[in-house]
C-alpha cells in the first residue's frame, strides 16, 4: 500500500492503524509502525514471529490430535449411528416395548454398506442407548431421592458401575463370538448399540414403580424383559446364525446348535441385567 | 487537543475510520506539494471538500495524526474518541442481537432464524446462570458449584452430540450460548420460586412447563443453526434433560 515511501516525514501507521486486530495483518506493519508505543508489543518482529509460530503449532497440535483421535475412535463410524431422525427414534421405542408384530427384521444394505438407521428401522444406532444410558442415571437419582437416599456421590456411583457392566457385558459377547468362531460382520459399536437397548425397558420400569408402586414395577420389568428377550432373538438370530437356520428351519451340526446357544445366552443375559440394575431402586 | 479536534472534524466529514484518515494522511503527504490539482479532481472519496491549500497548518495536522491512528486501536484511548469504533463493537458485543436472541428464547412458535448464532456470545449465558445462582440462592439454596460444573458438563456433552448428529460442524461457543440463553425461563421459574413454593401439583407441572418451553426453544435455535431436519424432539430431549436438573435444583 504505503509501506515504502522514502518521503515520508513521519512513521506510516497505516498499515497498523487500520484497526486491525489480528496478527497476520500488524506483520506486515511491523516493523514500520515500531515507533509508536501502544504498538510495540505487536509491531515487534520477535513477538509477530513467536504468535505465527503459535499459531502454527497450535494448528498442528490439533491435526495431530484429530488424527489419533480418529485412530482410536472412527469419527465418521460413529456418526452414523447417530444419523437418525424423530421417526426412526419413535419406532425404533416401539419395536423395543412390543416387537411381537414386526416381521421383516433384516438390514437393509446400499451397495456393501448398511443404510443410515434413518432409513431402516432395523439398523442399530446409539442415540437410543446413549440418552438411554443418562436418563437411566437421572431416573436412578430420582429414585433414590425418593427414598432419602440421595446424593451426588451416589449418582455417580450408580453411573460408574451400571457402564461398568456394560463394558463387561459387551466384552463377554465378543469373547464369546470370538470362541464360537462365528463369521458375522457384528462390529463392536454394534454390540454395545444393542446392549444400550435395555436402559430403555430399565426405565420404563423404573418410572412405573416410582409412580405406581412395586406391583407396577415388577409387571412392567416383566413386560419389558420378554420384549427384549424377544427383540434380541429376532435381531441376533439374522446376524449369527447361517441363512437357513435363520430361516427357522432345523439344520443340524455342532456349530449351528452352538451359534444357537449363543444368540439365546445373549438374549438372556439382557433381563438378568435389567433386574440386577434396578431391584435396588425401588424397595 | 481540543482545537485540534475540532480542526480534523472540519477536514473530515463524512467517515472518522483510522485507515480513511491514516490514506489520506499518507496520500496528502505525497501528493501535497506535487499535484495540487490531484486534489481538485475529486478522485480522493474520503476527502470531499477540496483542502486548504495553505500546507503549514496542515502539515502541522498531518504530524499528529499518525501519533492518533493507533489510539484508534486502543493504545493511549485519551485521544480522539470519535475515530475508534464503538467499544462495544470493539468487544463484539451487540445489544440487537443479544435482545433478538433473547426475544427468539422467550416465544418458542416464532421460527428462529439461522444467522443470529453466527457471533456466538457468552456474556449473556454466563450472567444468565450467574442470575440463577442468585435467585436460588435467595431461596435459601447456594447451590452456585452446581449449577457451573452440571452446566460446563451438560455443555460438553451437548456438543459432543451435536458434533455427532449434525452433518454441520458445530463450535463449542455457540452450544454454551444458546444452552445459556435458554436458561432464561428457568432463572424466572426459580424468581417465581422464592416467593411461592414450587412443591406440590401447581409447581410440578409449571415446572413441566418450563422445561419444555427450555427445551423447545433451545432445540429450535439449534436446528436451525445447523441445518438439521426431522431432530428436533431428539435434539429437545437431552435439553430437557438438563434443564430438568436445574429445575430439579429449583424445586428441592
Amino acid at each position: 500500500m504505503d509501506g515504502s515511501d522514502g518521503s515520508q516525514l513521519f512513521e506510516d501507521t497505516s498499515g497498523a492503524g487500520l484497526g486491525s486486530q489480528t496478527v497476520y495483518r500488524n506483520q506486515q506493519a511491523g516493523p514500520q509502525a515500531a515507533g509508536i508505543p501502544g504498538q510495540s508489543l505487536l509491531s515487534d518482529p520477535m513477538s509477530n514471529l513467536a504468535m505465527a509460530y503459535g499459531s502454527s503449532l497450535a494448528s498442528q497440535g490439533r491435526e495431530m490430535v484429530d488424527k489419533n483421535l480418529d485412530r482410536f475412535i472412527p469419527i465418521s463410524k460413529l456418526k452414523y449411528y447417530f444419523a437418525v431422525d424423530t421417526v426412526y427414534v419413535g419406532k425404533k421405542l416401539g419395536l423395543l416395548v412390543f416387537p411381537y408384530m414386526h416381521e421383516n427384521w433384516e438390514v437393509s444394505y446400499q451397495q456393501d454398506t448398511p443404510v443410515a438407521p434413518r432409513f431402516d428401522v432395523n439398523a442399530p444406532d446409539l442415540y437410543i442407548p446413549a440418552m438411554g444410558f443418562i436418563t437411566y442415571i437421572l431416573v436412578a437419582g430420582l429414585a433414590l431421592g425418593t427414598q432419602n437416599r440421595f446424593s451426588p456421590e451416589l449418582l455417580g456411583v450408580q453411573a460408574s458401575s451400571a457402564f461398568v457392566w456394560l463394558i463387561m457385558e459387551v466384552l463377554a459377547v465378543l469373547l464369546s463370538l470370538y470362541l464360537v468362531t462365528v463369521n458375522t460382520d457384528l462390529t463392536t459399536i454394534d454390540l454395545l448399540a444393542f446392549s444400550g437397548y435395555k436402559y430403555v425397558g430399565m426405565i420404563v420400569g423404573v418410572v412405573a414403580g416410582l409412580l405406581f408402586g412395586k406391583p407396577a414395577y415388577y409387571l412392567s420389568l416383566l413386560w419389558c424383559c420378554a420384549a427384549i428377550f424377544v427383540f434380541m432373538i429376532r435381531t441376533m438370530r439374522l446376524k449369527l446364525l447361517s441363512e437357513a437356520a435363520a430361516e427357522g428351519r432345523l439344520v443340524r451340526g455342532t456349530r449351528n446348535q452352538l451359534r444357537m446357544y449363543l444368540t439365546m445366552s445373549i438374549a438372556a443375559a439382557q433381563p438378568i441385567f435389567m433386574y440386577w440394575l434396578t431391584y435396588h431402586l425401588i424397595r | 487537543m481540543g482545537d485540534f479536534q475540532q480542526f480534523e472534524q472540519d477536514f473530515y466529514q463524512t467517515r472518522y475510520y483510522t485507515d480513511d484518515q491514516g490514506q489520506a494522511v499518507a496520500y496528502y503527504d505525497i501528493y501535497d506539494s506535487t499535484s495540487p490539482d490531484y486534489n481538485d479532481d475529486g478522485e480522493q472519496a474520503f476527502m470531499p471538500e477540496a483542502l486548504d491549500p495553505s500546507t503549514e497548518p496542515q502539515y502541522t495536522g498531518q504530524f499528529y495524526q499518525p501519533a492518533m491512528s493507533p489510539g484508534a486501536v486502543g493504545s493511549t484511548g485519551t485521544d480522539s474518541p470519535e475515530e475508534e469504533p464503538p467499544l462495544l463493537e470493539e468487544l463484539g458485543i451487540s445489544f440487537d442481537h443479544i435482545w433478538q436472541k433473547t426475544l427468539t428464547v422467550l416465544n418458542p412458535f416464532k421460527p428462529a432464524d439461522g444467522s443470529i448464532m453466527n457471533e456466538t456470545d457468552v456474556t449473556g449465558p454466563i450472567v444468565f446462570c450467574f442470575t440463577l445462582g442468585v435467585s436460588l440462592m435467595m431461596a435459601g439454596k447456594a447451590h452456585f458449584g452446581y449449577i457451573y460444573g452440571i452446566s460446563a458438563t451438560a455443555c460438553i456433552g451437548m456438543y459432543i452430540l451435536l458434533g455427532l448428529m449434525s452433518t454441520v460442524t458445530v463450535s463449542y461457543g455457540c452450544v454454551a450460548s444458546v444452552l445459556g440463553y435458554c436458561l432464561l425461563p428457568i432463572v424466572a421459574l426459580s424468581a417465581f420460586a422464592v416467593f411461592y413454593s414450587l412443591q406440590g401439583i401447581l409447581g410440578t407441572l409449571l415446572a413441566l412447563l418450563v422445561i419444555c418451553w427450555s427445551s423447545f426453544s433451545a432445540s429450535k435455535i439449534f436446528i436451525s443453526t445447523h441445518a438439521m431436519e426431522g431432530q428436533q424432539l431428539l435434539v429437545a430431549y437431552p435439553c430437557a434433560l438438563l434443564y430438568g436438573i436445574f429445575v430439579l435444583l429449583a424445586v428441592f
